[in-house]
């Protein structure tokens, strides 16, 4: 009984990381998926979306759940601007320019939300703190089980957006064929910036929902997350958005099973661990075929 | 053209050589002999991450060299009594090792795939630091690490910058002798086209392996000497600032050349240390972030092909002047 509660515990705490390297991965899957860019600094833009929805937050007490609409949309705007003037101009000039440009990126918006909000923990309360639901034997958070709605309804929205709508039917064409896509008339600069919109604003809705849940933050944050969604999206498959899902709620259990068995210490390098083991058996990730 | 620009690498090597030469007499500010030998230190690191990328090969963890030459090396002085001077070596070579073995699971990645797993390697050295190794290692505290030079030796700083110094040259120059030699030549091709390179007969993995092996040893030499020269190391080391470091110095001072990581990295600590006298704390990244982008976009050779480019500039500006101007004004 106890053990199972336990293992109840690890696989909710698992799918509840889950939901946050989901978002994170998907937006640079959609990024990688068009442009074919890699940004380092992704964690970056969870971090100022979890700064904006905490900043709002604070000065009007609005439910931080509705603030992650207006989050979501300032970081399609910062997304856009810096597609436009930091990634656009080195497009195709090499792979590894682009990471050196996400070094940047980091130092600048690290430092710069330091500067605007210090570099002191803080933390938002939800307005449903305190609150649990009992699950079997477990009782869960409400927030948790919120986290995974909101999670869910983003992403069918997504889906919903790929496939219905032209700009979303654009943004396909684009990933799998940039040169056909231009033949038939369809801008690709204007799809790489709202691509990378809709990427950081993704990365916006992950900042909000992992302080609102009560994680403390600083304007380091971003780092860690961001990488592992990197492993995530290497392991899933690039530019694969449902390997993404599949590998983020893989990589939150790993981590949470680790960190019980293995002790928190090990939580950020087990992520590693799989990965290099991972790449060492199959070097262009689990599910990719070629060696982007 | 070549011959002018050949006299002045000589004579502008001289003049830095003369500098580094004459500073130490100049002031007596500790604090300046101070930031010298760390600048030293980072320009022996800068260039050993430099001649990874030479390779190819970008890595993202170079904190994780560092910090091993740092502790090895410390262990090693610690438990043997042996000079720092000659553990130094011994802390880089465990480094090399790790290295190679890291290495070994590099060989068949490519970009981004390889700054990943070398940036987690960093994060996965700095967890058994402070889990499995702590009782050796001293976990999140750290230890205390031999010193260069005792403090009660007269003068030891300035003999401390020149020893760092020697050491600093002793690794550009074998450096320089890398890149020239055949070996620098097979990384050079690895980099262009690997294919091109097999099919000239040259190893790959031989060769990128080679390139991870001396890239740790140097960057392990520097960690080495940072902690033998502060006194103390922590876990911090293997941190995510040491890693970008050598990236932010070569890339502005030009990816690539020898003399990228040297000016780079002078340049950057002059700005750096100038920003610290206005006051400035997390402005000082912002403004050293926005000049790697900016050198990224518009000077992507970096500092290093600056005269040539402003003689671009200069002649593209000569070439419109020609064009008629309205008579009359």
């Amino acid at each position: 009984m106890d053990n199972m509660g336990v293992f109840l515990q690890i696989i909710f705490w698992g799918l509840y990381a889950g939901c946050i390297y989901i978002l994170l991965a998907t937006g640079l899957n959609l990024i990688f998926g068009v442009m074919k860019t890699v940004n380092f600094a992704h964690g970056e833009f969870l971090m100022l979306g979890a700064y904006i929805t905490a900043t709002i937050f604070f000065l009007t007490g609005i439910n931080p759940y509705l603030i992650i609409l207006l989050s979501m949309l300032a970081l399609i705007g910062i997304g856009a601007v810096v597609e436009r003037f930091c990634f656009r101009p080195i497009l195709g000039t090499g792979k590894l320019n682009e990471i050196f440009l996400s070094i940047g990126l980091i130092y600048i918006f690290q430092n710069g939300a330091a500067m605007i909000w210090t570099d002191e923990w803080q933390s938002v309360k939800s307005p449903y703190d305190g609150i649990t639901i009992p699950v079997g034997s477990l009782f869960v958070p409400l927030d948790y089980i919120l986290i995974m709605v909101f999670t869910a309804a983003i992403l069918c929205g997504l889906y919903l957006f790929l496939n219905r709508t032209t700009i979303g039917m654009q943004m396909r064409a684009t990933s799998q064929n940039r040169k056909g896509a231009m033949l038939v008339g369809i801008n690709v600069e204007r799809i790489d910036i709202i691509s990378f919109g809709m990427g950081c604003s993704l990365a916006a809705a992950a900042g909000t929902l992992w302080i609102v849940s009560g994680q403390i933050f600083n304007p380091y944050m971003g780092s860690i997350p961001a990488i592992k969604a990197f492993a995530i999206i290497i392991l899933g498959g690039l530019g694969s958005i449902p390997g993404a899902i599949i590998g983020g709620l893989l990589m939150g259990l790993a981590e949470n099973g680790a960190a019980f068995l293995l002790g928190g210490i090990w939580k950020d390098a087990i992520s590693f661990v799989i990965l290099i083991i991972v790449l060492v058996v199959r070097p262009t990730g689990l599910f990719g075929e070629k060696g982007e | 053209m070549h011959f002018k620009q050949d006299a002045m690498r000589k004579y502008g090597i001289i003049a830095i050589l003369a500098i580094a030469i004459a500073i130490p007499f100049l002031t007596d500010s500790m604090f300046i002999l101070n930031l010298l030998v760390l600048m030293l230190i980072f320009i022996i690191f800068a260039s050993a991450w430099n001649l990874l990328a030479y390779s190819g090969q970008g890595s993202l963890g170079h904190a994780a060299f560092f910090g091993i030459g740092a502790y090895a090396s410390t262990l090693i002085a610690v438990k043997s009594g042996i000079t720092p001077f000659v553990t130094i070596f011994f802390g880089a070579a465990v480094a090399a090792f790790i290295g190679i073995l890291i290495g070994l699971t590099c060989v068949r990645l490519k970009e981004w795939f390889l700054a990943m797993v070398t940036f987690g390697f960093a994060i996965i050295v700095q967890t058994l630091t402070v889990s499995v190794l702590a009782p050796v290692t001293g976990g999140w505290d750290g230890i205390a690490s031999a010193r260069l030079l005792s403090p009660s030796i007269p003068g030891y700083q300035i003999i401390e910058y020149f020893a760092v110094l020697a050491i600093t040259i002793a690794s550009i120059v074998a450096i320089w002798y890398i890149m020239k030699s055949r070996i620098g030549l097979a990384f050079l091709a690895i980099r262009e086209n690997e294919l091109e390179a097999q099919a000239a007969g040259i190893d790959p993995v031989r060769y990128r392996l080679l390139a991870f092996a001396i890239s740790a040893y140097l960057a392990g030499v520097a960690g080495a000497l940072q902690i033998h020269h502060i006194g103390y190391l922590t876990p911090e080391l293997y941190g995510v600032d040491n890693s970008f470091w050598p990236v932010t110095y070569v890339i502005l001072g030009g990816l690539g050349t020898l003399a990228g990581p040297v000016i780079g990295t002078i340049v950057l600590t002059i700005i750096w240390e100038g920003l610290k006298a206005t006051g400035l704390t997390f402005g000082r990244y912002v403004i050293v972030g926005a000049m790697l982008i900016l050198a990224i976009i518009f000077l992507p050779r970096g500092l290093v092909s600056l005269p040539e480019q402003v003689q671009e500039w200069v002649k593209r500006r000569k070439r419109k002047e020609p064009l008629p101007e309205p008579a009359g004004d």
